[in-house]
Order: C-alpha cells, then structure tokens, then sequence
C-alpha cells in the first residue's frame, strides 16, 4: 500500500500520546473553568500550533526560520478577509473585488481556503529559500519576514495597512483552538517519521550524504516548507479569529522571538520537544506572572516587581542553551512503547547486472591548477580496483568528478555507455554509483535503521515502512551491526561507523561503489575485518568497487588490479607485483628522497 | 475553584447591598483595573501613565474620597505589549470586579480590552492611545482620553490658516497610523478653509537619509509655504538637519510626537519649529500645579506629559461617579462619563458630550525658541471642525 509508506506506526502511537498530554488538561480546564484560565490555554494551544508549524520546517531540516511570522500574517489578513461581515470589509478593504466584498465564510471554509492559498506564496518563495544552505537561508527568511510585512502594509485599501484591523469573528473558542492544534501535532508527528519527513532529516544531518544515496535535497525541504506554512498559515488564522483585532506589526520580530523561544527550550529537533517547550515556558510565564504582582516569602513579603517574567523566561533561555543545547529533548521522541526490532527480510540480494564505468580523457582544474589531468580508466562490474598516489595526487577530486560532488572541466564519465559527468550526486546515486566518505558522513542524529532505511526508500519508493525495516535490518546484519538498529549513529565506534556507511551505500543496490580511503583510521582487526566485507561485496554481490586507500598493505591485498594517480596523472596500471616494481611509482612515492635526479621536468604544480 | 470564589463574591456584593445605602456608603470602593504594558515596547507610555494614576488616587484618597466617601481602588496587572496577554489580563481583572478599566496604550491591545471590559458592562478609559478610531472599533464602553489625531491636525491646520500660509506640503510614513493619519487630518481641515496641500512625500521610517525627499521640496515650484510631519525620532531630527543644511527655512509644524528633549537639543536647527501637545505648563496654570504635585510626590520632575493624561482619567471617572451620586453601575458610570463637559484637568479641560467617545480637549501649541519649549496658545478647536476620524 502506498499510504503505509508514509506513515509509521510508531509515530501514530507517539502522536497519540502527546494529544492526550496536552487535550486532557486543556479539556480540564475548559470544563472546570471560566475566565481567565480559559483564555490563557486557548492563547497556548494557538501558540503550540504556530512552534509545532516552525518545528516542522526548522526542526527537520535544519534551517532557523525566521520567516515563519510572515505566513501567519498571511493567514490571519486572508482568514479575517473572507470572514469579516460584508457591511464592515466595505470600509475596511474598500478595493477588494466585488465579489469577495460580498461574500463571507465560516472558519472551517476560511481555514481551508486561507491555507491553500499561504501553500501556493509557499510554495514558490520555497522554490528559491530551499536552494540555499545553513545561514543564508536563515538570512533569506528574515528577509521574507520583512518583506511580507512591507507588503501587508503597503497594500491598503485591500489589507488596513499599518492600522488595526477590527470586526475578525470570535470563532477560536478553546475547543477549536485543541482541535486544530491536536491536528497540527498529528501532523507534525507523523510527517517526522514519514518518508519525506525521514530523507529530510537525514539532509539535515548530513547534507552530501543525503546526496549520495540520491536524496534530492531541495525538494524535500521544499516539501516541509510548503506543509508547515501551512499549518502557520492556520495558527496565524487561529490567532486573528482569538484576539479579533490584529495589526500586521502583531507577527513581527515579537511574536517571531516568542515563538522560537519556546522551540529552543523544548527541542527544536523533535516535536515532543516542541510540545513541552510550549508547555513549560507557558507554564514558567503563568507562574512568574503570579510572583510578579508580590507574595509573601514566611515573614518577608515581596513586593510588586514588574518584568520579572521577562527576566525569568529570558533566564530560562540562557539556562537551556548553556545546559542543553539541543533543548531538553533534544532529539528525542516520546514513544509509548519501546519498540521490538524489525525480522530482517529474507529477500536474496541479487546480484549487480554487468556493467562497465568507463573514465575517458576526464579533467579538472582549478584556475590555472590542473588536479586530474586527462585520467582514463574502466572497471567492471565485479572487479576491484584499487587506486592509489601520494598525498595531493588528486584521488578525492577523481573521485568527486565520478561521483557527482565535482564537475569535470573535460573528458567523460560512462556509465555503460552512457555519459553521466556533470550530472547532481544523487542523480549519479540513482543510476547506481553509491559512495563512501574520507571521512565517516553518517546521518549522526539518526538511528542505524533509520540511516539504512533513509537509503532504501529512495531506491523503492513503493515499499511499505515494514518492507524498508525489514530489509534495512537484513543489511545491518550483513554487516554484523544488527544489534546497533536502534543507537543514534552518532554513538557507534569508528570501525561501525565505516560498516554501517558501507550498509547505507549498499542500501541503494548500487553497481559500482566509491570508497574513498575505507580502512583510514582503522586498528589491524578493524581494517581486517574490512577486508572480509569488501571481499563479500564483490563475490556475493558482484558489485564493482574503485577503493583509495593510503593503505598500501591492504590495496596489494585486495586489489587484483591497480592504478596509480600522481600530480592528476595516470602513472601507472598493473597487477599489484607490477605496481611494486614500477619505478615511476617508486619514483612518485619516494621520488623527494631517492629520484630526485631521474624525475621528469615539472611543468605545473598539482593539488588535490 | 475560581467558579466558587466568584460565588462568593457575589453573595458578598449581595449582601452588601441588601444592607441599603447608608450602611454601605462608607465601605465604597471604586475598583480600577490597570491593564498597563509595564514591560515591552509601550512601555515607555504606560510606566509614567502609572505613576499619573496613582498621583491622582493618592490625592482623592487623601481627601476622604470621591465625594469624601468613595475610596479608589487600583489594581494593575502587566501585559507585557502583548495583545493575547492583554485578554488574559483584562478577564483577570474584570473577574476581580472592578468598576472602570482603563487600557494599554496602543490601539490592538487596548481594543482587545475595551471589548472584554465591555462583555461584562465595564467602562473602559485608553488613557494615552491617540488613535481617534479606536472608541469605535472597540464599542460603546470605550474612550479615549489623549489629544486625539485629528484634533492635532485641526490645531495644526487652523495654525497655519492664521500665519497666512497657503500651501502646504505634508511628510507622512505609512509604517504607523499616527505618522500616516495625523497629517491627513492636517490636509483635510487645511483644503476645506481654503489651502491647498499640493504635493505629499512619504518616508520610511528609521530611513534616516532625507535626501531624496529635500530635492523633491527644492524643487517644488511653488515652493510650499509650510511643511507639516507627524514624524518623530529618529525621523524628525534627521529630517530637519537635512533640511535645514540644504537651504530650505520653509517653516515646519510637528506634532506630539517630538516633544522631547531631543528635539529641544537640536538647538538652531529646530529653531522657529511649532508643535502641539497635551498641554503646556504656563505659570499658575493647571498642568504647572500638576507637575508640582508629582515632583513632591515622587521626588523627580515628569519627563513626558503621560502622568499628567493619565491623571485626567481619573480626574474624568471622578466627576462621573460623582454625577452618578455614587452609583457605581457599569451602565450608569458609562452614560455619566458620555455625558461629562468641560471637567477640570491636569491639562486643561475635557469634554466627552456629543462627541462620541474622542473627548475635545485642549491642545497646546508650542514654539521652539532658542532651545526652549515657549507657549503660542491653548487651543480647543471647534467640534464641528474636527474631521470623522
């Protein structure tokens, strides 16, 4: 079923139980109270779903939004548009058309309407946002905070401009306001563990590892962009229709601050997080705001101090970062249940089809500085080639230009055939050229299964959640890490770390495969037992493996064949017996010392 | 727990009144709630609109009361700038059962409560919010109190009618109401006597850099004879050096908004500038006596015309409660307060009757000269002349 692809029976469990935390005493409170106590919880549950709405986007992928505002001032301004009385918009909006002059909608139509149309303005200023890294995009959204604002007020005559706008129905009671923030914690949860959910995460992790399983970055941020927009769209909504009146400077850097305050304390990474950093800095605020007014302390008696609730949240927030940077969930979820691990699937790996990557007259170059130099070469489907040159000889960059991460300034990459150069890293990945790192690039944050399954699904996107768990846990045992299934990548030992990278590299079912210096860092039985997987991997699978490794005991061992790259050339081909007795090799590796003399006249400098 | 309590207080009011009015005349107490923004962005209005408060209660109280009977009561709660937290207060202290409200100084969060004190037939008083709208927006249980919009811009425009200037320019920024509106008001009354506001530049405000908006006023032709800006700090001292240091002796008319010392330190530059205000401290006059007062009262001389607006609040519930003989009836407070004329304030005099909840009031006019904030005229402008906010 492709539905079940989507949605994780954990998740729905541990949705379950953080509704039932916040519904149960909000349900209390709103059938054992009037007043006061009542508004407050109602002013929580819209500001629950605005943090949960930030949390989707910034907490899964990454990226501190500070653009989050503009979309609930969207939603607020398009809401109170269609549900203002026909009689008041005619002097509020008098340039609005005719047509939405006259008309007037009730919450659930407004709702669905107001959030269609913040998904489209989403979508399209996403096009651009989710294309930018780390801070820039941060950048970019402060920038469409502003922006939007600017607009809002310049546009009177179809908004109020700076000026109040007045007459929005009271249509948030406390039960609608539970309801629609209930919706936005399911949403937020489930969407966590989804698909989309999972490979963003796992961008957001590590980004060129993400790309080399073939996740296509951009738009899975895209995806999270668009739906969490939404849901602002909807909490800003929420917020029109609780206070009744509003002005643009409403959601503004106060409200933005408020916002991500309350993320920060929680946890940004998690929606629990989410869920309990609302909880307790609202909690934090009530209790405060009560000392506020003066109490007595046995015989002392404290007088009325004002701001003390603004100096306590603002401790809390300093006490949070400088403790727990991560919020106090950080990345963890409430689940109700400790889970059981997945039964690996018996599916038969089969092996790689024959296939042939052809390197051909392949080139790059750094200004003036020249790192591979017309290299050609080819390696079969089930051949191990070892690669091999001193430091700087331009094996990362060789092996960047293959891989997608670097794009050749000539020459050509041939996937049977076919030219593959130039094209993004998880194209090449889904074509079937997986990689490893020089340095382990594992999805820290997340668990081993997960790091696998994040793989798997984008090679099967039909598979169900358990097929993929099945499957990823069948790897992990391949590479006798099965046991690990459920640690946070991140808390594996080194040689782990290499075997559950090779695991997720496989995950794709890849017919060739990139390791860029394997064994590196790695005691003897570690490097030993590498040996034994890699062996595998070509008997058992078939696949074709390119290894660069400084290792040069463990290359003559493994690889049946051998080139050697120095200053971007190919020097030398051979057997390992061949190799060792090549004396431009010989020459390339101990040249400084002992060929000085005999060494060919040194026309450009290389880099790698 | 809170259901019971408010039981409780019900059956105690009850009581009370069943005990008939001599016996309850000397337990009176007027409630008033204070839903100030102590902390955040207003909170500069709102502190001094405080201490105003309680100057004027601690006088009445001292006196024996309103009428030498009613004692006053305040009681304020923190909303942090924050129109939600506004609501939550607002309920709060109606919950309390207090009498009259009085609200944050900015429109959004003194609607939010306006409409909450209303639901429970409470009079609400924005003390120090200038936006003429906002009593209509928020419904018949709320007024304003401050020198509204467009009474400074009908001062301002009958001003310059009267030094002959017949053509006016206007700076406005649409950033806020009052930059945008207040000059608008300015044009409107100025066009129907008979000026003309050809031309009007608008600024961003904290843009700083003038320059573009002093080529365009250089090049005017004709040049106007006036320029009018509700534009404050920084807006205002940037506005004017540029101005001033490309040639331009244009007289220029400001508003509320730059009386403050900072304007005052611009020694020449402002030189000749005329503003209005609340009120200007003339000798022997009402707000030199008020500003008197609060010095002995709290040692320090007021920095800004907030406590004085703030003491005609409670100056404006007094004389209601007393028309009302001390009925402290929602209702009959709200009717007394609408029906209020020429009440003696801090600031001069103030009259709700007949005019929709915006009270007319005295404006002042000010000159700068040399340095000095000096006195041109206190103006009450005629009602008829105020344009429909």
């Amino acid at each position: 079923m492709a539905v079940s692809t989507y949605l994780a029976p954990d998740a729905a469990k541990s949705a379950g139980l953080l509704c039932a935390i916040v519904a149960v005493p909000a349900l209390a409170i709103g059938i054992a109270f009037t007043g006061p106590l009542v508004t407050t919880t109602t002013n929580f549950l819209v500001m629950l779903t605005a943090v949960l709405a930030l949390g989707m986007f910034s907490g899964n992928s990454g990226i501190l939004s500070f653009g989050h505002c503009a979309f609930m001032a969207l939603g607020a301004q398009i809401s109170a548009t269609l549900t203002i009385s026909p009689a008041l918009k005619k002097s509020a909006f008098p340039l609005l058309p005719e047509m939405i002059l006259q008309s007037q909608f009730g919450l659930p139509a407004a709702l669905l309407v107001t959030m269609l149309l913040v998904g489209v303005i989403a979508y399209v200023i996403g096009k651009v946002i989710c294309r930018l890294e780390g801070s820039s995009a941060s950048i970019a959204t402060l920038g469409l905070l502003i922006i939007v604002e600017s607009l809002i007020v310049a546009a009177q005559g179809y908004t109020r401009g700076n000026q109040a706008v007045y007459g929005v129905p009271k249509l948030t009671s406390l039960p609608v306001a539970l309801v629609l923030a209930l919706l936005a914690i399911v949403v937020a949860r489930l969407f966590r563990d989804s698909r989309p959910g999972l490979l963003l995460r796992a961008s957001r992790d590590n980004a060129p590892a993400a790309a080399s399983i073939g996740i296509d970055v951009a738009t899975q941020r895209l995806h999270a962009w668009v739906l969490s927009a939404m849901v602002a769209a909807m909490s800003g909504a929420m917020m029109a229709h609780f206070l009744t009146v509003f002005s643009p400077k409403q959601f503004y850097f106060d409200l933005t601050f408020a916002i991500i305050a309350m993320l920060v304390v929680g946890g940004m990474m998690s929606v629990s997080g989410a869920v309990l950093g609302a909880l307790v800095v609202t909690l934090m605020v009530e209790v405060l705001r009560r000392l506020e007014n003066g109490f007595a302390l046995g015989p002392v008696s404290v007088p009325q101090i004002f701001g003390l609730t603004q100096i306590g949240l603002s401790v809390a927030i300093l006490l949070t970062l400088y403790k727990r940077r991560e919020g106090l969930l950080a990345f963890a979820e409430l689940n109700p249940l400790k889970r059981a691990k997945p039964a690996p699937s018996d599916r038969m790996p089969e092996r790689a089809p024959p296939a042939r990557l052809e390197i051909a007259d392949l080139r790059k170059a750094y200004g003036g500085v020249v790192a591979v130099d017309r290299v050609s070469f080819a390696l079969r489907a089930g051949e191990i080639l070892g690669l091999i040159g001193p430091n700087g000889s331009g094996k990362t960059t060789l092996l960047g230009c293959i891989a997608g991460t670097h794009t050749p300034n000539g020459g050509s990459v041939l996937l049977d055939g076919k030219p593959i150069e130039g094209q993004s890293p998880d194209r090449i990945a889904r074509l079937g050229v997986g990689r490893t790192f020089q340095t382990v690039r594992l999805f820290a944050n997340l668990t081993c299964l997960e790091n696998v399954v994040a793989a798997l699904t984008e090679r099967h996107p039909h598979w169900s959640r358990q097929q993929l768990e099945a499957e990823a846990q069948r790897l992990l045992d391949e590479l006798n890490i099965g046991d690990l299934w459920s640690q946070s990548a991140g808390t594996l030992a080194y040689g782990q770390q290499r075997r559950l990278e090779i695991a997720r590299a496989l995950a794709i079912d890849p017919k060739f495969m990139l390791l860029d210096e394997p064994a590196a860092g790695m005691n003897d039985a570690e490097s030993e037992d590498l040996l034994q997987i890699l062996g595998w991997l070509v008997d058992q699978r078939g696949l074709g493996l390119l290894i660069v490794d400084h290792d040069l005991k463990l290359i003559m061992r493994l690889c049946p064949r051998i080139i050697v790259l120095n200053k971007g050339q190919l020097i030398a081909e051979g057997s390992p017996t061949e190799i060792q007795g090549d004396a431009s090799v010989q020459q390339a590796y101990l040249g400084r010392r002992h060929g000085v003399e005999q060494a060919p006249p040194q026309t450009i400098t290389m880099r790698a | 727990m809170i259901r019971f309590r408010t039981v409780s207080i019900l059956a105690t009011a009850a009581a009370v009144a069943s005990m008939g009015p001599t016996a309850a005349s000397a337990q009176d107490v007027l409630k008033i709630g204070f839903a100030g923004a102590l902390t955040g962005y207003l909170a500069p209005y709102d502190q001094p609109t405080q201490q105003g408060l309680e100057l004027a209660i601690d006088e009445i109280n001292k006196a024996g009361g309103i009428d030498g009977k009613i004692k006053i009561e305040l009681t304020t709660r923190d909303v942090r700038s924050e129109t939600a937290q506004s609501a939550v207060v607002a309920q709060e202290l109606v919950d309390m059962g207090i009498n009259v409200m009085i609200a944050p100084c900015d429109v959004d969060p003194a609607v939010a409560v306006g409409q909450i004190a209303q639901a429970a037939n409470i009079p609400t008083i924005a003390p120090c919010a200038s936006t003429p709208t906002l009593p209509g927006i928020a419904g018949p249980f709320t007024f304003a109190n401050y020198t509204a919009d467009n009474l400074q811009g009908t001062v301002l425009a009958d001003f310059a009618l009267e030094q002959g200037y017949k053509n006016a320019l206007i700076l406005i920024s649409r950033d806020t109401p009052y930059t945008e509106k207040l000059p608008l008001y300015f044009k409107q009354v100025f066009e129907a006597k008979g000026g003309q506001v050809p031309a009007t530049l608008e600024f961003k405000m904290g843009q700083q850099d003038f320059s573009a908006e002093v080529t365009r006023i250089k090049e005017l032709n004709p040049a106007p004879d006036v320029i009018m800006t509700a534009a404050y700090e920084p807006d205002f001292p940037a506005f004017i050096k540029q101005l001033r240091s490309s040639g331009i002796n244009t007289p220029v008319l400001g508003s509320d908004g730059i009386d403050s010392p900072t304007t005052l330190a611009l020694g020449e530059i402002a030189e000749g500038v005329v503003f209005t205000n609340a009120g200007f401290p003339s000798e022997g006059g009402p707000l030199a006596k008020f500003n008197a007062a609060f010095t002995a009262h709290f040692g320090e001389e007021p920095t800004s015309v907030y406590p004085a607006t703030a003491y005609d609040v409670i100056k404006s519930i007094e004389a209601a409660v007393k028309a009302t003989g001390g009925n402290l009836d929602g209702q009959a407070l709200r009717d007394a307060i609408d029906n209020l004329e020429n009440v003696p304030v801090a600031t001069g005099t103030l009259t709700y009757k007949g005019r929709e909840r915006v009270p007319l009031r005295v404006v002042a006019l000010n000159r700068i000269v040399a340095g000095e904030k000096t006195h041109v005229a206190d103006v009450t402008p005629k009602a008829a002349d105020v344009p429909a906010p």
